[in-house]
């Protein structure tokens, strides 16, 4: 004890003391917060499930709290919603819109996917994602990361609950499950995809440039179509249940609808040879998909 | 061993009685020395290139034991206008997250160079400091500088980091993460900086993160530190106007010597717009580096970071233990630990680190 004190002089010891003092601050106890740290709301989560390499486990770790703070709704920058209910469809196998060449997330391949490149903050991909990053939140670890890589590196599949369902449901007709932006849903630039969700994988043989386009419409009743976007149609061999349409310029502030090309046989079927069941024809005549508004920030 | 020493010491007296003023390493270096960033760097904000004296005291001074060879005349200079000077960190590090299996790996942290280039001596120079590896080369810092860095006024363009608080060598510390100013985040503009006996002030304007991509809005940033051999002081202060939602920072740091330890303190304050409903948060550190023996330092932290001043029970520890090893003249070893204390039900703020770390660096 006394070669102790010999070697810390008194001015030491009473910073020791003080540091100690300080050091008794105490992590919050996470009393009436989420898992995110946020205040919870009604209806709002708990605990989160472990981090793991599975879709299911990142989305509800990293992209739902973190991501889809930003990447949600009409608002999401480059059209990429993060959210449970979009964000495999519009990652996998999907270019990034800022470097086209890049696959946003490339089954296999972790290395040349967009979204670790972003997260990693690889210089050719802009900024470094969460946006912000490191400047008004954390970056997300390298150990984080791992996680999101090995996903990738496992081919990067699906939710175990969309894959269960899909298994559940494979008798039934072919149909939309989700679109992207949403009907009658305004969204603030112009999209650089529409997506569109099925319940069964696609037979991509019959799907072309001539199997939808978009429509820009007046107002009026009943509206007039005032110009016809020709769209280009991509279905991702990494997940064959979603059709991406895209526009072949951008999109001016206005009123959209995307439509199948009428006068052709029924063009969407899935590989069990269900054909697409739409609704019944507008008051055009055509089989609209989606209707959406964009509304261009000056 | 002891006239080696004492010649040591000769020289390093020597070599900063005629540089007018000295420069810094690590920041508890400085705090240890009394001295300020410029004695042992080349920056006048600190990091990166040492020169002729840091160059001198990482030979002598910090190693347990100087070695008889051929860097013995190695000062960093190439030519009389050339200086260049490197570093290459080598990590291991095993990640700990509860529920979640373990994490180790090997990394390659950085190898980076540095050279400066005199084209009017004590005026007008030239400094990159350039990541070669991991993942490609990625430009830290390139500026051109004019006026004299050691006493009187300078200026600096091009890109370069931002000058506010402690310097550390650790970017994952909560006051750097949260202030978003650290070795990480350069950012591009211009500084204009004075230094004279115990005052060093910088102002900078730069772009600022936030508009990188807008190219809307500036970053004005200012720090200002007095130094005194067993004792300093700092405030900087930052402000970053944006698209997004403009940023403010503030921040007060010191350091202390007490004997064999030096103690480094800051405490951050930020209020940001840009985050939904706009948020205000703190941080702070408390670092202790206990000089064990020569080549030896003992570094306990303890930081503290609150993400939202708003909301309760919602704040975040950091316990740190490193031990550096400084066996031989540009080289040390350090191993640590950290554990991290957040709310229980996120998993990644209760992660622990054990981290090795191979340093070399010239």
């Amino acid at each position: 004890m006394e070669s102790v004190k010999s070697l810390v002089p008194p001015a030491s010891r009473a910073c020791i003391v003080l540091a100690s003092l300080v050091i008794a601050a105490c992590a919050g106890n996470g009393e009436g917060l989420d898992a995110n740290g946020r205040p919870l709301v009604p209806g709002g989560g708990g605990a989160l499930p472990p981090l793991s390499a599975d879709f299911d486990s990142i989305q509800a770790n990293i992209f739902t709290p973190i991501c889809s703070v930003c990447h949600m709704g009409g608002s999401a920058p480059e059209g990429l919603r993060l959210d449970a209910a979009n964000s495999f469809n519009l990652l996998v196998g999907v270019p990034s819109t800022e470097v086209p060449s890049l696959l946003r997330v490339k089954p296999g391949d972790p290395d040349n996917s967009y979204i670790i490149q972003k997260l990693e903050g690889h210089q050719a991909v802009g900024n470094q994602m969460p946006n912000g990053c490191p400047t008004s939140q954390p970056c997300l670890t390298t150990s984080t990361i791992a996680f999101i890589r090995q996903w990738i590196t496992n081919g990067a599949p699906p939710s175990a609950t969309a894959t269960a369902a899909a298994t559940v449901h494979a008798a039934a007709p072919l149909a939309i499950t989700s679109i992207v932006p949403d009907d009658l849903e305004p969204v603030s630039a112009s999209p650089p995809q529409i997506m569109i969700a099925f319940n069964h994988d696609l037979d991509v043989t019959q799907i072309d440039s001539r199997s939808m386009h978009i429509e820009k419409l007046n107002p009026g009743a009943p509206p007039v179509v005032s110009e016809i976007i020709p769209a280009h149609l991509t279905v991702s061999s990494a997940n064959p249940g979603a059709l991406m349409v895209w526009p072949s310029l951008p999109l001016s502030s206005g009123h959209y609808r995307v439509v199948i090309n009428a006068g052709t046989p029924p063009q969407f079927s899935d590989i069990a040879g269900h054909s697409l069941v739409v609704g019944a024809p507008d008051e055009l005549g055509d089989s609209v998909i989606s209707t959406f508004d964009v509304e261009v920030l000056p | 061993m002891i006239q080696r020493l004492t010649i040591a010491a000769l020289m390093l007296a020597i070599v900063a009685l005629l540089r007018t003023a000295p420069a810094q390493a690590e920041p508890y270096l400085a705090v240890m020395t009394g001295y300020k960033c410029n004695v042992c760097h080349v920056n006048p904000t600190g990091g990166g290139l040492r020169n002729e004296f840091g160059v001198t005291y990482a030979k002598l001074l910090l190693p347990a034991e100087t070695v008889d060879n051929t860097l013995d005349a190695w000062t960093g200079k190439v030519t009389d206008r050339l200086r260049v000077g490197g570093d290459l960190r080598a990590d291991w590090t095993r990640v700990t997250t509860p529920n979640s299996p373990s994490q180790q790996s090997f990394q390659l942290e950085q190898l980076r160079v540095y050279a400066d280039l005199t084209i009017i001596p004590d005026r007008l120079g030239l400094y990159v400091d350039e990541q070669i590896a991991p993942d490609g080369s990625i430009n830290e810092e390139a500026y051109v500088r004019y006026g004299n860095t050691q006493d009187g006024f300078y200026i600096k363009g091009g890109q370069f980091y931002l000058p506010f608080g402690w310097r550390l060598q650790d970017q994952t510390a909560f006051v750097r993460q949260v202030t978003g100013i650290n070795m990480t985040t350069p950012d591009k503009g211009v500084e204009l900086g004075y230094e004279h006996a115990a005052w060093s002030a910088q102002f900078d304007v730069t772009n600022g993160a936030a508009n990188a991509t807008t190219g809307q809005g500036y970053q004005v940033t200012t720090q200002v530190v007095y130094t005194k051999p067993i004792w300093r002081v700092g405030i900087a202060g930052s402000s970053t106007q944006s698209d997004l939602g403009d940023r403010r920072v503030g921040g007060l740091f010191a350091g202390l010597r007490t004997g064999p330890i030096a103690w480094l303190a800051e405490a951050d304050l930020v209020r940001d717009e840009s985050l939904p409903g706009g948020r205000t948060l703190t941080a702070g550190l408390l670092e202790g580096d206990w000089r064990l023996r020569k080549g030896h330092n003992l570094k306990l932290t303890a930081e503290y970071e609150d993400p939202d001043r708003s909301v309760s029970n919602d704040q975040q520890t950091r316990y740190s233990i490193v031990y550096e090893y400084t066996p031989l003249p540009f080289l040390q070893l350090r191993a640590g630990y950290r554990h991290y204390f957040g709310i229980p039900q996120n998993n990644t703020q209760n992660q622990q680190v054990i981290l090795m770390e191979l340093h070399g660096y010239f």
